[in-house]
């Protein structure tokens, strides 16, 4: 490299210039390395741009795999993206949405408010902790299916709830209208709160115990101390938990899959199980990639402007 | 403001004693230290004072009235981190006030407080800023301030200088001594740091392994040890404890040491040792500075002659290194007469030397 550049640029130059392309490739470090990402980058475009442009391709169409043409030919079933004004009226598309956002809203603040209480139970040390702390983890490491089944059972009219509570086998849980969804928030919570448990305990055990000290030592009270100097130290932890817990709620399938099916009805279908459906119930593979694409673009517009808040928050 | 009395206060956890059965008496504004090498208990000690820790057994009483049993919040007892525990998430200003805003003081009442006790320690200009921009001098001032603004009954810090740089130990050493006097509070001070202990207290407890070992005032426990402990734990530079077999031979009283070395007793450490026959091996101390060379002064000075092994100089004075067979003692050079390698003679004053039983560590005979 400093070869090149002791001789003078006219020379190399011209010297270069008879050599042809690769010679001259051989020499620019930037040419170089652009012939040696290529192969990367074509793989990438095939697996990532690819997909995208197909599933922008179909999603206006009105192509089915029932349709009897190759999905590259779904031109001639050209709609103008009809799908796109289609799922703006699609009332089950929008209620299974309201429902996701139901279950978020429901589930995810009774999950913060829970894990935190325990947390706070856990921090000092008492005979049992480790045993309690081990007890306390192991429904997040079971298979959320698993758990939808155990929870199917459990709420089953002659099962061990109605059974406990005293209530005839006729008192149904998941195929009640209202309680079906009740089913599910129980079971989701009861499954994820040991996350949020782990990640604010560990939040929490971050808390300098000499800072917590010298505030008792001041004269704080304990809920004055955890409202002033846990909390506080607590935003990045807590703001993560949140994200994590909302993000993976917005994806919940299995659980309600295995409970309820989405039903009765429509009761408990959230946005995964419903793309299920259309997919591979209807068939409907145009419109759901209409769907798919449309969910990427408000969450990347989302996306984006939380991360420019965040930036323009931290200076 | 408050007077302290701790009776047969024991701490064990597990089997392990860290603090066995000690008694301490803590008049109102006086400034205790407690002085101890690393782990010998005197954290343990504080932290039973602040309610850290319940004792095991024994009580403590704050002005006659025991604590026990009332939440640490509720006892009013400031307390510097050795690290000073800085809200470090909060402004220097809402360090100070944290104390007042949880007692729900008014307002501007915190305001006036807050403010003056910044312009004390000066991190006035410092006010709005985070506090973990501070300079660890500054959290120290703070740290201080902080405990201070709620006027605490009594106020303990757990080796605050630790962390400082030299300079600003000297200075904040000082700072302490007046704060101490302007607050008018009762302190307690844990260190292992003889040299602040002994310009800093009105009165020091000596803790070793547990025990209370001495406690009275820097001087007294600087002129009658009462243990080879105490005698070798303060002074600096350190006092020569020489360690030997007794041995009386024809009427006179020696002092054997390992390797070879005697020394002749005479005079009033003599009859300290001379108990009876009943101590066989013993201890003799003498501090540095209470060698002396050149001409006899006084008609029983122990004689001893040894060989200048080192000469170290500090301040206008030369530490010196004095070799008798195998035994060394450190003596003061003030008038740079020695030069290494010369055999001198140098004397012992009998009335300056100190006489302990070396089985028990016990300091024999009365107090000189």
């Amino acid at each position: 490299m400093t070869d090149t550049k002791i001789s003078t640029p006219v020379t190399a130059a011209s010297e270069s210039r008879e050599k042809g392309y690769w010679a001259r490739v051989a020499q620019d470090g930037q040419k170089m390395g652009f012939w040696f990402v290529l192969p990367a980058l074509l793989l990438l475009l095939f697996i990532v741009v690819f997909p995208l442009l197909m599933q922008l391709y179909l999603s206006i169409t009105w192509w089915t795999p029932l349709e009897g043409i190759a999905w590259y030919r779904a031109w001639e079933v050209f709609n103008w993206g009809e799908n796109y004004w289609f799922l703006l009226t699609d009332s089950r598309l929008w209620g299974a949405l309201w429902r996701t956002v139901i279950i978020m809203a429901v589930a995810v603040p009774i999950q913060f408010f829970l894990g935190m209480s325990l947390a706070y139970l856990f921090i000092d040390k008492f005979p049992g902790r480790k045993i309690f702390y081990s007890i306390m983890l192991t429904p997040m490491m079971i298979v959320p299916a698993v758990v939808g089944l155990m929870f199917f059972l459990l709420f089953q009219g002659t099962g061990p709830v109605n059974d406990h509570l005293g209530l005839p086998a006729e008192f149904s849980w998941l195929t009640d209208v209202n309680r079906a969804m009740i089913s599910v928030i129980i079971a989701d919570i009861w499954q994820w709160t040991p996350l949020m448990f782990l990640i604010l305990l560990a939040g929490m055990l971050g808390v300098p115990s000499d800072q917590l000290l010298a505030a008792r030592l001041l004269g704080g009270s304990n809920w004055q101390n955890f409202i002033k100097i846990v909390l506080p130290r607590m935003k990045t932890v807590i703001a993560i938990a949140l994200v994590l817990r909302s993000v993976e709620c917005f994806k919940i399938f299995d659980l309600i899959f295995i409970m309820t099916k989405g039903g009765p009805g429509v009761q408990t279908e959230t946005i995964s199980l419903f793309l299920y459906k259309q997919t591979f119930g209807e068939l409907e593979w145009a419109y759901v990639a209409a769907i798919g694409l449309t969910i990427l673009f408000v969450l990347s517009v989302i996306a984006a402007k939380g991360l420019s808040y965040m930036a323009k928050k931290n200076g | 403001m408050s007077s302290i009395q701790i009776t047969n206060v024991t701490k064990k956890f597990g089997d392990f004693t860290a603090v066995s059965n000690l008694s301490l008496d803590i008049q109102e504004g006086e400034f205790v230290a407690l002085l101890g090498p690393s782990g010998c208990g005197k954290t343990t000690t504080m932290n039973m004072i602040a309610g850290l820790e319940e004792p095991t057994d024994g009580s403590i009483l704050f002005d006659g009235q025991d604590l026990s049993g009332v939440k640490i919040q509720d006892r009013n007892i400031g307390f510097v981190f050795q690290n000073y525990a800085i809200f470090t998430h909060l402004s220097v200003y809402k360090n100070l006030s944290y104390g007042l805003e949880v007692k729900k003081v008014e307002k501007s009442e915190i305001e006036r407080r807050v403010r003056a006790m910044a312009d004390r320690m000066s991190i006035s200009h410092r006010l709005d800023q985070p506090a973990s921009s501070l300079s660890v001098n500054e959290m120290q001032k703070l740290a201080i301030g902080r405990s201070a603004i709620v006027e605490p009954r009594i106020f303990l810090l757990d080796e605050p200088l630790s962390n400082l740089d030299a300079g600003f130990r000297a200075y904040m050493r000082a700072e302490l001594k007046v704060l101490q006097h302007e607050f008018g509070q009762t302190m307690i001070y844990v260190t292992h740091d003889q040299i602040e202990a002994m310009s800093l207290a009105d009165k020091i407890a000596i803790i070793n392994e547990g025990k209370l070992m001495q406690y009275g005032s820097p001087l007294d426990i600087y002129n009658n040890p009462n243990n080879r402990f105490v005698a070798n734990f303060v002074g600096s530079p350190r006092m020569n404890l020489i360690d030997g077999e007794l041995r009386e031979e024809r009427g006179s009283l020696k002092l054997m040491v390992h390797g070879g070395a005697e020394i002749p007793l005479s005079g009033q450490v003599r009859s300290h040792f001379n108990t009876d026959g009943r101590v066989h091996s013993g201890s003799f101390g003498i501090r540095p500075q209470d060698i002396y060379f050149g001409a006899r002064r006084a008609e029983d000075d122990i004689e001893m002659h040894g060989v200048v092994e080192v000469l170290e100089r500090v301040g206008p004075k030369r530490l010196a290194y004095l070799q008798v067979l195998e035994t060394m003692f450190l003596a003061i050079d003030d008038q740079d007469q020695l030069s290494v390698g010369d055999e001198v003679p140098f004397y012992l004053p009998p009335a300056k030397s100190l006489a302990f039983d070396l089985a028990s560590g016990r300091r024999l005979g009365g107090i000189n």
